[in-house]
């Protein structure tokens, strides 16, 4: 079954392969720097050739800023959410261990905007934690922060005091009765509602660094929650976080066929989209395999020269 | 960026320009600011509408011949309807734009002789589109009407001067596929909103804005300033024309969070500021209290009951108040008298 998902995997990623190498965000389309980045992670995952991951790999280091950041595009260095992605698609990749290395230390040290809490602040969280933003001098969201702890928990930073604090900002904007949305709580006193591809991501981004008995509630709602998404973000994180805490559902492969199905109604799925579900399709399978986005929540104490 | 000119413009903004005969001898063109004047009266057209299961299109089309959109102006244009979809919960479909209030915009654009029209959004809560798409019940919609969905999100940008000033951006990134096409129109929800009081046409517009540059939510336009982006947005992007689902509204803790308010109306028009303050007058909000609105006034459009035609039903024979909360700074004080 494995090698199956594996082999249409791979065929599917490399039907969007560009021929000066790297994918696009939709196919057919223009190289993007997180579709490559999702692309690299998920034909890695399909044991995709390496002719064609070097190339992508070299592709992303391109396009990387003097201060390790990788952005959506050059035009827009504030929009820096891909950094986290790069990091873990060129973890094994000694060409890349120095391009790597920058962008961890920028992860390391760019934080969202944070400020204190007032008394007229309609949300309910802690305003102080950090984690990681979507673009520059923004608040921390959920999903970024959550890639930002799986990208440094992969190269061994797992214990940073950054990883760590994020992992609090997590459970702090946790919703009352489970699950994440994009990071506000409660707004106004009022709880707000949950998102799979939210959950799935805070759940990945804390396997292994968190304790189950604070996450419980949300991987039941989780649990509930992913039989019926058809889509592949949410599907596919879904998936990636509830393996994270070994909680695949026995119709995993089903689900994931439903969704590929939708593609007759909705036409191709954007590039990071259809590697998000491939990914979670694989995930929890070979729960060793160090390929796979989520391999291990154990930290596996790597010392790097940037470890705090 | 692949899509954008030497200048950031649109392919809009270029024609204008050349047809205005501003072109100057260093070889680029260049839109002076005020090359584009705003209208300081404006028509509005309010038609009752108590379900969905109505002729909306019907509605819609004589609303659009009754504010001189015809087939003239229309023929042939491509036509991009940009709903509010925020995120879905089976019990509250309050929330977002009707799928059958698009229907209704497609068809009518249609029957006014459109060459094409499309739905695009970008969601400014939920990172999976497609999950909103298929949750309002859009997607079912529009497969059935084979037209074409686009998230707006994950699309490329092309960046404009910020035309509105208000913030501090100097820029803002549209999606690329606006340089394709010759209408964009707001078919936004009738809601109030705890940041801003009520949330419409202008408001509708945070959700072009692509979230690969803006984050989820739009969290660069909050820092910038919510009100001020609102601004800067209908400034630089200059949609064409507004459409509002107030057949069932949202009261109370919009956008997301209220309860649903039937105001049994569809209001529409040209100028967004227009559109806007006919429906706050509605909602029993009193449009020179909603700050954005307030701005806009004689800059963007018009707020000011005189200086909007109104056309259809009164504004009086459909007014219902929406629940205001008091609590919501946004919503202290806001109320029309």
């Amino acid at each position: 079954m494995n090698s199956r998902l594996r082999a249409d995997g791979r065929a599917a990623l490399l039907g969007r392969v560009l021929a000066d190498g790297g994918f696009p965000g939709r196919p057919r389309g223009a190289f993007q720097v997180d579709s490559t980045a999702w692309g690299i992670l998920a034909l890695s995952a399909c044991d995709g050739p390496t002719k064609v991951l070097t190339q992508a790999r070299h592709l992303l280091m391109r396009d990387q800023l003097g201060d390790g950041r990788l952005c959506v595009d050059t035009t827009h260095p504030a929009s820096f959410w891909p950094t986290s992605l790069a990091i873990l698609a060129w973890e094994h990749s000694e060409p890349c261990r120095d391009a790597q290395q920058r962008a961890i230390r920028f992860m390391l040290d760019t934080t969202g905007r944070h400020f204190p809490r007032t008394a007229d602040l309609p949300s309910a969280h802690d305003t102080m934690l950090k984690g990681w933003p979507w673009v520059g001098e923004t608040h921390s969201w959920v999903e970024p922060t959550a890639m930002g702890m799986m990208a440094l928990r992969a190269v061994g930073h797992g214990q940073h005091d950054r990883v760590q604090e994020a992992v609090r900002m997590l459970l702090d904007r946790q919703l009352p009765h489970g699950g994440w949305n994009y990071g506000n709580a409660l707004v106004l006193g009022t709880e707000l509602r949950p998102m799979p591809e939210s959950t799935g991501a805070a759940l990945a981004g804390l396997a292994g660094l968190a304790e189950r008995d604070a996450v419980q509630a949300s991987l039941t709602y989780l649990q509930q929650e992913v039989i019926r998404l058809r889509t592949p973000i949410s599907l596919g994180w879904s998936l990636l976080g509830l393996a994270a805490w070994k909680h695949t559902p026995s119709n995993a492969a089903l689900l994931v066929e439903r969704c590929l199905a939708n593609q007759e109604r909705y036409g191709e799925y954007e590039t990071s989209a259809l590697c998000l579900l491939v990914l979670g399709a694989l995930a929890g399978r070979e729960p060793d395999d160090p390929s796979l986005l989520i391999s291990s929540p154990v930290d596996q104490g790597r010392s790097g020269s940037l470890h705090h | 960026m692949d899509s954008e000119s030497p200048q950031g413009l649109t392919r809009r903004d270029v024609l204008r320009a050349v047809a205005t005969g501003f072109v100057i001898g260093t070889g680029l063109l260049v839109v002076p600011k005020r090359y584009f004047r705003w209208p300081q009266e404006a028509s509005t057209f309010v038609a009752k509408a108590d379900h969905y299961q109505l002729d909306i299109a019907g509605i819609l089309y004589r609303g659009m011949t009754e504010l001189g959109v015809g087939t003239t102006e229309v023929q042939g244009k491509r036509i991009l309807l940009k709903p509010n979809l925020v995120e879905t919960d089976s019990e509250a479909p309050h929330i977002n734009t009707h799928p059958l209030v698009l229907r209704g915009a497609i068809e009518a654009f249609l029957r006014l002789g459109a060459g094409a029209v499309m739905v695009a959004e970008g969601p400014g809560h939920r990172r999976d589109t497609l999950a909103v798409y298929e949750e309002s019940g859009l997607a079912d919609v529009l497969t059935e009407d084979r037209i074409k969905f686009h998230d707006l999100n994950y699309i490329t940008g092309y960046a404009l001067p910020n035309a509105g000033r208000q913030t501090a951006m100097k820029t803002l990134t549209f999606p690329a596929l606006f340089q394709e096409v010759d209408w964009i129109v707001s078919v936004a929800k009738m809601k109030t909103h705890h940041w801003t009081g009520a949330t419409l046409s202008m408001k509708n517009l945070f959700g072009v804005m692509p979230g690969r540059y803006y984050g989820w939510p739009k969290n660069v336009l909050h820092h910038a300033g919510i009100q001020n982006s609102i601004l800067d947005i209908n400034a630089t992007l200059k949609p064409h024309f507004a459409i509002i689902d107030g057949i069932v509204g949202m009261q109370g803790d919009g956008p997301i969070m209220g309860d649903p308010k039937p105001a049994g109306v569809l209001v529409m028009g040209r100028n967004l500021p227009a559109v806007d303050a006919t429906c706050c007058r509605i909602m029993g909000i009193d449009p020179y209290k909603v700050s954005y609105l307030e701005r806009a006034d004689k800059w963007l459009g018009p707020i000011g009951d005189g200086s909007i035609e109104q056309r259809g039903e009164t504004v009086a024979s459909v007014r219902t108040d929406f629940e205001l909360i008091d609590t919501i700074s946004a919503h202290q004080g806001i109320r029309l008298t």
